[in-house]
């Protein structure tokens, strides 16, 4: 009983002592869905500041306090400064006469082919005509993988649905070619045919593979996409970290410019196969600062979504 | 060296051990605290970094301890003991038998490496003169029949596959049946990546195992998976006889712990990592040397069997 209401301070102010066994738990919590360990520590570690010295009304437990606390702020984590609006982006770039362009990027297996053909599939039912440019000139089948996607979606945007025009295009030059070379051909060709949107599918790298990751650099910076998206899955643990700062660094350290062009926002694929395992989103968005602005959940094409930062939340905090 | 970070931070507290002037329960508190986070950030699964330190301090009672026993050692032995758990399920590694035919069936998540390292298991057989074979009976993912014709055309492995069969389990069966036929030892068949959530994936992959009857069902597991490892892979444990885990992407900084708990959800030891990309990426993995590798010690052994 005493212990109890020990929980329920009255008037007396919060000292870092009274909030460490609550924070100490909070942060097994997260680190068990998946938040990275580091991350974590530094979220509970903010949580700490924002509460020390705070005077708590009083039937408020300081359990509670904590986890509202956190709450907030992980759904400040996940809402974006800084929308991403595709749709207007593009519409605008085709007022220009050129082509809006998306470079997929990220480490090997985590979805990027797969999500470049649903964001083509959601694009052309948005009105647009896409072209997608297959720079994966390594991976066995990565041009095939492609080529059914594409035959797929025209199937299921047929031209006579459109006034006769081919919805999607594949512009593929086969394998062992210089991949930055292929996305530049790509735009050139998009521009002349007056295609409204290229999609550039890249091979997947590890963050440590400094040749890799050079050429990922050079492809963006001779490019200069409209959008640089990283595609992270839902699966990954620590790792997130060392992926995000990598494909940043490698940007950063190989452009000649003086603002270099950077990871613009996420797509966090394989959100259907965590449960309730959801901290990669907290993870990624943390050490990036750009939205997640796609969820992948499922292998189908509707299987897109926008992320809801509160639900995402509420999955990550519930005991 | 895979698991490097790991490695050294757990031999650094263990170190702790060597330097207090008193062993006390402090001290030890303090070391396993050191210890789990290195495991937390490595990816190892909460459940069994809990049960690891519950298990070390179960060995450990101070007040029962006689006066003179060698505090140090035993702690340190049982750390070992626990560690060497987290990726020995105590069960013998399945060996092919040569002159036989043997049929392999590859499981996994999405974009786990299964395809890669099919590829990369016929090679390495077919370089020790194992008649090695690939049956794609992935008809899902889009060029999945083209990966597998482009690798295996590249290493000169023999494959079959279809074009337009949609059924998973006629390609498996067809192709199986005719290697069989073919005298062929080593039958590796890769399937579609799934995932528990699914049940009708979980379903075709169950009927692909029972058309085929595999020897061995091998668990592909992505070295960069947090915490939601343990329950994909403890349901795909579930459904086949999962037999072996291979770990993949282990090359460059890669954590892999969370990768590891797939051998205690399965009860299966890791058979083999992939270190790249490339064909001859692929190690053999075994248990013992991995730990003192990963310890920087030359023998535990001793250690353990104390
Ligand atoms: N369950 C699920 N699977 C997905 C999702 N997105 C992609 N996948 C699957 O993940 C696997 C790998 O997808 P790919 O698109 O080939 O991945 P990638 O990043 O292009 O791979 P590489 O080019 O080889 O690096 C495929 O089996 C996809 O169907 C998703 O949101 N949910
Ligand atoms: N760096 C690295 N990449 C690997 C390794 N093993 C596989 N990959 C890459 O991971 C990606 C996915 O590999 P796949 O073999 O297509 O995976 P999968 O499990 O067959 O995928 P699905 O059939 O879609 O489920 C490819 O880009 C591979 O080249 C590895 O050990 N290291
Ligand atoms: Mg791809
Ligand atoms: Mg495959």
């Amino acid at each position: 009983l005493l212990s109890g209401l020990r929980n329920l301070v009255g008037s007396k102010a919060l000292s870092a002592d009274d909030v460490r066994p609550a924070l100490e738990k909070m942060k097994e919590q997260l680190i068990g869905k998946n938040v990275a360990a580091d991350i974590a520590d530094k979220l509970c570690e903010s949580i700490r500041t924002k509460l020390e010295g705070r005077v708590l009304g009083t039937f408020t437990t300081i359990a509670s306090t904590v986890k509202e606390t956190l709450y907030d702020s992980c759904v400040q984590i996940l809402s974006p400064h800084r929308r991403v609006n595709i749709l207007r982006d593009a519409m605008e770039a085709k007022q220009q006469h050129r082509p809006y362009t998306i470079v997929f990027c990220g480490v090997n297996g985590v979805g990027k082919s797969t999500n470049l053909a649903k964001v083509t599939f959601w694009l052309v039912e948005n009105g647009f005509r896409v072209l997608i440019a297959a720079c994966d000139t390594f991976r066995a089948g990565a041009v095939e993988q492609l080529r059914t996607h594409t035959r797929k979606l025209n199937a299921l945007h047929p031209p006579q649905d459109h006034n006769g025009v081919q919805m999607v295009q594949l512009y593929e030059k086969g394998y062992g070619k210089d991949a930055a070379s292929i996305a530049m051909e790509a735009i050139n060709f998009a521009r002349d045919t007056r295609i409204d949107v290229v999609l550039v599918d890249t091979a997947g790298r590890m963050q440590d593979n400094e040749p890799l990751m050079r050429a990922l650099a050079k492809l963006i910076t001779v490019n200069q996409p409209d959008l640089v998206l990283f595609v992270g899955e839902a699966l990954v643990g620590n790792e997130a970290v060392d992926q995000l700062v990598k494909f940043n660094q490698a940007l950063a350290d190989n452009s000649d410019r003086r603002e270099p062009r950077l990871i613009d926002g996420i797509l966090l694929t394989k959100f259907d196969t965590i449960d309730d395992k959801v901290g990669a989103a907290i993870s990624m968005t943390y050490v990036t600062g750009q939205p997640v602005v796609f969820v992948g959940t499922g292998q189908t094409y509707t299987d897109l979504r926008n992320l809801n930062a509160k639900a995402v939340v509420s999955a990550l905090l519930k005991g | 060296m895979v698991l490097a970070d790991l490695g050294r931070k757990i031999t650094t507290a263990l170190r702790s051990l060597s330097t207090a002037t008193v062993i006390n329960e402090e001290v030890l508190n303090a070391m396993l605290k050191e210890i789990c986070a290195a495991l937390l950030e490595a990816d190892v699964n909460i459940k069994l970094v809990k049960k690891l330190r519950e298990n070390v301090r179960a060995v450990i009672d101070f007040e029962e301890m006689a006066a003179g026993l060698n505090k140090r050692r035993m702690i340190q032995s049982a750390v070992f003991k626990q560690l060497v758990k987290l990726v020995d399920p105590g069960v013998k590694a399945w060996q092919p038998t040569k002159g036989k035919c043997n049929v392999i069936m590859f499981v996994g998540l999405q974009g786990s490496g299964k395809t890669t390292t099919c590829t990369k298991l016929a090679y390495y057989y077919q370089k020790k003169n194992w008649k090695s074979c690939l049956v794609c009976a992935d008809t899902f993912r889009a060029g999945a029949f083209d990966q597998v014709k482009q690798n295996a055309t590249k290493a000169r492995i023999p494959f079959y596959g279809s074009y337009t069969e949609p059924d998973p389990v006629v390609i498996a069966q067809e192709g199986v049946t005719k290697f069989k036929d073919e005298g062929f030892e080593i039958i590796i068949v890769d399937t579609s990546g799934r995932h528990k959530q699914e049940e009708s994936l979980f379903e075709e992959m169950l009927q692909v195992s029972n058309a085929v009857t595999p020897d061995n069902v091998v668990f592909v597991m992505d070295a960069t998976i947090g915490q939601a490892c343990e329950s994909q892979a403890r349901a795909f444990g579930e459904k086949v006889d999962v037999a072996s885990v291979i770990i993949t992407k282990l090359d460059g900084h890669a954590k892999g712990g969370g990768a590891l708990s797939a051998v205690a959800a399965t009860g299966s030891p890791i058979i083999f990592i992939g270190t790249g990309e490339h064909i001859d990426d692929f190690e053999p993995f075994k248990v013992q040397p991995f730990i003192s590798k990963l310890l920087g010690m030359g023998d535990i052994e001793g250690l353990i069997d104390k």
